[in-house]
């Protein structure tokens, strides 16, 4: 069996003359909570669509669980949970019907964990979905993914529209899910501070590419941001390769660089600054400074 | 290759739903063209006269004291639901029609059918007997007719018929009243009478092997009898100024006492012969007496379409005229004419009419009582006095039916209108009216039946009448080979397209369409040409992907 | 499989209703018409004019089922569900079958009670001789292709449409399709014609709902 649960492969996506990506290789191994971040219209999204089968590809390949995306048996989608962008659930429904459809097309449906999701987030089953609030949905959304014990668990953006307590309760459910052997999960979400908090691998969406892909601790070790002191004006080369941003102000300069290593090191100490400092950053400052969209050489004096 | 083989039955799929509606819509564009067609033919080409008939005495069509002449005449009636498959259809299916095995249905009681399991008749009626006392007695009877005899239980011993055909004039009046039917088997290629109320049954000889006969209808010689009326009218007296008493037009001095103008009575059957010939049959003896005549051919619109015989005619009708003896005039005075005169009746001839496949042409003809043709028409000396020409091009807005017609046939695939042409003459001529597929009532196909040209000038003028047609593919083709080699398709597939194209018409142009990938085309940094996204290289230049308008950053952090 | 095409039939139970409807009201007139008569023939005569008239309203009900089909479609359409139901164990394959399932059911609905009641009245209306035999079976097949096949076109228009204009271009293809009965009439010809054009329809319907996004 193969150790990767996903693995994109050269994907290409265009949507009416517009590419949205243009070849992304990916791949998540078994066990691993893989955050896929990016600014609005990215791609996550629609990576998550290809995957599951329900957008094409313009070009190359899927697989999740071995299997192409285009080709997935009920078997393999009965292993898979997902919670969609938007909560897509069908509105006109009433709760108690949605559920009963999902449990009698489930493969294998735990009611117990099920209830006991129903009773956390304590959802009504006599009203119709429409009439849920946004929160309400996206708990239900949850719950169902949840209660048939995925082996691979897609998430979308799945805190959108939660309370600060229903969002705490999402991330307990999936550290509960993570806790159990081989489950694997990616998500895609704008609140940076969970994804650190559960993430063990992250990629990063920018311009069609994956520009990030490498695990969380790795990421935080390989971007670095510095303030450099210069002890006359900064010199307009450094010579440094991957520089993510850099500003000047006056003798200081501040850079971003990624794959920091000795050798950068080493070629920025032959310009003897006066003092250079690490500014430490969380995954949301890399994110921004990754996805900034000019990354340029700011100059100001 | 499986993606392959998808992808071509989808094409075919595609393909065939896109024919079948087109056929369809085009069908009904040809139809209301030949309605509109048959609505505005001229009278004198929807009837015809043959006047004086040439059966009787030419002293006495050329009396003075006529007013009229006897006359054959036939008109064409146009109904154009009864061309459609719908009224077929439940026509065939009623009691006497094309497919029912119920030959007669009268009433619950009375009723005649074919019971495929035996291969007999099955005849129920009422018989009416005068007791004693002068009261009337009901039974219902139920007999059973095989090629071995009549019974009036089911028996196996009476044989099976296997491919029967009924005189169908009993069927049409009182059929206990004659009390006699006339059957033929096509396979035991014997004649059958059965006396239905003596119950008596006479098995006619075998047609001989090398005999050519092969019968397709008997008695009453009609096809489609709504589409044509047949009729032959005795001469009119001016019987006032010589005989004030007499009312009665046959009650003249040394005219026949009447003409009957059917075959309920006579020593002789009609029998229509697959080619179109019409034999008499001996009633007593059950053989062939003599030839009476054939159908008509009628005009065509290109040269001619051959003799005229029962499939290659939409219509026809034949009837026998036999006249009675003469009267004396003290007889026609003092009397009625007497039942035992019938006995005296002479076969005098045979009138019949044909209606060609499109409607358009009618004939009719004479034949003496030696089958001698006597009169015919059909006017088809030139072309411009042919009257299918007429009809197609000589009243008002005809040409323009015509026309539209035309072009609604060289919308047809061209390899369906050269299939047409193939096998024009394959169709029987009722179904061409009904073809969707093929069209047997196309100009071309009306070409191809033209046996008075050689093929090869056939075959010309047939490609020259698709000329429209022609045209429309390639220009479509054309079109169609500009968008595939936009979307960078393979030879292979613009080759299909091409032909598929070529052979379909506006059909296969549709089916591209239809078909097509759908992909979005986008400007090739290399060349500056429309190429595909799903595609690795473009297939004009064979450059690699470059999307200009994304600006990735140089640098990566990946983790393999 | 039978989930789905439960979930099918409850969300367009409209369709059954108004075709149980329609059937026993068709029955309910033919029966008090040939109940008029006494005799058996002009019973007949009566019925098979009047069969004329229920074949007529039947092909225009007929088009009750491109609606269906346009409906089920454009309804998944808007509403998502297709993308909804393909996160569960669910082939986008089995979603099409259950639907034309219940497509066939509506269908049935309508015309299998009609068909009993015709056979039931000639059978006791006529002797016991082939009088109209097959007519039955041939005209009853007939019009379940016919509605099937504009059924099929329903479902096209539906898919392919993201508003009622487009669908209503699938009503004029439905119009020119149940003119085939016309132009055919009910016999063996139109059974395969009809036969492969749904064939070909299915074809493609299959190709447009698993290729396209959800």
């Amino acid at each position: 069996m193969n150790d990767n649960v996903i693995k994109v492969e050269n994907l290409v996506k265009y949507f009416d003359g517009r590419c949205v990506l243009d070849g992304i290789n990916l791949t998540v191994p078994r066990g691993c909570i893989y955050g896929l971040l990016g600014r609005n219209g990215a791609g996550k999204t629609t990576i998550i669509r290809i995957l599951l089968g329900t957008e094409p590809a313009t070009r190359g390949r899927t697989l999740l669980l071995d299997t192409e995306s285009t080709n997935l048996s009920p078997k393999i989608r009965g292993r898979i949970g997902c919670v969609a962008e938007g909560h897509n659930l069908i509105q006109s429904y009433m709760v108690s019907r949605l559920i009963k459809l999902c449990k009698d097309l489930s493969l294998q449906w735990n009611d117990e964990s099920f209830d006991n999701l129903m009773e956390t987030f304590r959802l009504p089953r006599d009203r119709r979905v429409k009439d849920l609030s946004m929160g309400m949905r996206a708990q239900l959304n949850l719950a169902l993914a949840m209660a048939i014990e995925p082996e691979l668990l897609i998430l979308d953006d799945p805190t959108l529209g939660l309370d600060t307590v229903a969002r705490r309760q999402f991330i307990e459910l999936a550290i509960e899910v993570i806790q159990k052997q081989d489950r694997t999960i990616l998500f895609c979400s704008h609140i940076l501070s969970d994804v650190e908090r559960i993430a063990d691998r992250v990629g990063i969406l920018a311009a069609g590419k994956l520009v990030v892909d490498c695990p969380l601790e790795q990421l935080k070790e390989r971007v670095k941001k510095l303030r450099i002191i210069f002890p006359e004006i900064p010199p307009e080369n450094l010579y440094l390769t991957e520089i993510i941003n850099q500003q000047i102000q006056g003798r200081e300069m501040t850079i971003t660089v990624a794959n920091w290593n000795r050798q950068k090191q080493a070629i920025l100490e032959t310009f003897k600054p006066s003092s250079c400092t690490e500014i430490p950053m969380s995954l949301e400052d890399i994110f921004i400074e990754c996805t900034k969209p000019e990354q340029e050489v700011i100059t100001s004096s | 290759m499986k993606r392959f083989t998808n992808c071509s039955v989808r094409i075919l799929a595609t393909g065939f739903v896109v024919l079948t509606l087109v056929s369809i819509l085009l069908f009904w564009i040809r139809f209301f063209c030949s309605v509109s067609l048959s609505e505005r033919m001229p009278d004198e080409i929807k009837s015809t006269v043959i006047e004086p008939s040439g059966l009787l005495p030419l002293d006495f069509e050329n009396d003075p004291n006529l007013e009229r002449r006897s006359r054959a005449s036939a008109q064409i009636r146009s109904e154009p639901l009864l061309s459609l498959g719908i009224t077929e259809y439940f026509d065939s299916i009623s009691p006497g029609g094309r497919r029912s095995r119920v030959i007669l249905f009268q009433s619950e009681k009375n009723w005649v059918y074919f019971d495929n399991k035996s291969g007999q008749f099955v005849f129920r009626f009422i018989e009416t007997e005068i007791m004693p006392d002068s009261n009337k007695m009901e039974r219902e009877v139920q007999f059973y007719i095989g090629p071995e005899g009549i019974s009036e239980i089911p028996d196996k011993t009476l044989g099976r018929f296997i491919e029967p055909i009924a005189d169908s004039s009993k069927f049409k009046t009182s059929l206990w009243k004659s009390g006699e039917i006339i059957l033929y088997d096509k396979k035991l290629r014997r004649f059958f009478k059965i006396g239905l109320k003596p119950k008596t049954f006479v098995k006619g000889p075998e047609l001989d092997t090398d005999d050519t006969h092969e019968p397709v209808q008997i008695g009453l010689l009609d096809k489609n009898q709504l589409l044509l009326q047949l009729a032959w009218l005795p001469p009119e007296f001016k019987i006032s100024k010589l005989y004030p008493n007499q009312t009665a037009v046959w009650n003249y001095p040394g005219l026949p006492t009447k003409a009957v103008p059917s075959s309920e009575t006579g020593q002789y059957l009609l029998i229509l012969d697959k080619t179109g010939r019409i034999d008499l049959l001996d009633k007593e003896t059950l053989t062939f007496a003599a030839a009476a005549g054939r159908l008509p051919e009628t005009a065509a619109l290109f040269g001619s379409e051959g003799p005229a015989t029962p499939k290659n005619t939409l219509s026809y009708a034949a009837k026998t005229i036999y006249l009675g003896a003469t009267r004396s005039i003290e007889d026609i005075r003092d009397k009625e004419p007497s039942e035992s005169e019938e006995e005296t009746l002479r076969y005098a001839g045979l009138i019949a009419a044909s209606l060609s496949r499109d409607g358009t042409a009618l004939a009719v003809i004479v034949y003496d009582e030696k089958g001698q043709m006597k009169k015919r028409t059909y006017r088809t000396s030139s072309r411009r006095s042919n009257t299918v020409t007429t009809a197609y091009f000589g009243s008002p807005w005809a040409p323009a039916s015509s026309i539209v017609k035309y072009l609604a046939e060289s919308l047809h695939p061209p390899v369906l209108s050269i299939a047409s042409y193939l096998t024009a003459s394959s169709f029987e001529a009722a179904a061409g009216h009904r073809a969707l597929f093929l069209l047997p009532n196309s100009f071309i196909a009306m070409k191809a039946r033209d046996d008075r040209s050689r093929m090869p000038f056939r075959a010309m003028f047939a490609l020259l009448l698709m000329t429209p047609a022609i045209l429309l593919a390639l220009w479509l083709a054309a079109r169609i080979l500009k968008d595939a080699s936009t979307l960078g398709l393979s030879r292979n597939a613009r080759r299909f397209w091409v032909i598929a194209t070529l052979a379909f018409g506006l059909a296969g142009y549709i089916t591209y369409r239809l078909s097509r990938p759908k992909v979005t085309l986008v400007t090739c940094a290399n060349c500056g040409k429309p190429r595909r996204t799903d595609m690795d290289k473009c297939h004009r230049c064979g450059s690699k992907w470059d999307v200009p308008e994304l600006t990735p950053p140089a640098w990566r952090v990946l983790n393999g | 499989m039978f989930t789905l095409i439960k979930r099918e039939i409850r969300d367009h139970v409209v369709y059954f209703i108004a075709g149980i409807i329609f059937a026993g009201t068709i029955t309910g007139i033919s029966l008090s018409v040939i109940f008029e008569f006494s005799t058996l023939y002009r019973g007949m005569d009566k019925l098979m004019s009047h069969l004329g008239i229920v074949i007529a309203i039947t092909s225009i009900v007929i088009f009750g089922f491109f609606a269906m089909g346009a409906a089920q479609m454009y309804t998944d359409k808007n509403r998502r569900i297709s993308a909804f139901l393909s996160t569960l164990p669910v082939t986008r394959s089995r979603i099409l079958i259950a639907r034309m399932i219940t497509g066939v059911l509506a269908i049935l609905t309508l015309l299998v009670p009609l068909a009993i009641v015709s056979i039931i009245l000639l059978r006791i209306f006529t002797p016991p001789i082939p009088l109209f035999s097959g007519v039955v079976f041939e005209v009853f097949t007939a019009m379940f292709l016919t509605a099937f096949a504009c059924y099929c076109i329903g479902l096209q228009a539906g898919w392919n449409s993201s508003s009622l204009v487009p669908a209503l271009d699938g009503l004029v293809l439905t119009f020119i399709l149940v003119s085939l009965i016309l132009v055919k009439g009910f016999g063996l010809h139109i059974i395969m014609i009809l036969l492969l054009f749904i064939a070909a329809s299915l074809i493609r319907i299959w190709h447009l709902f698993t290729s396209t996004s959800l």
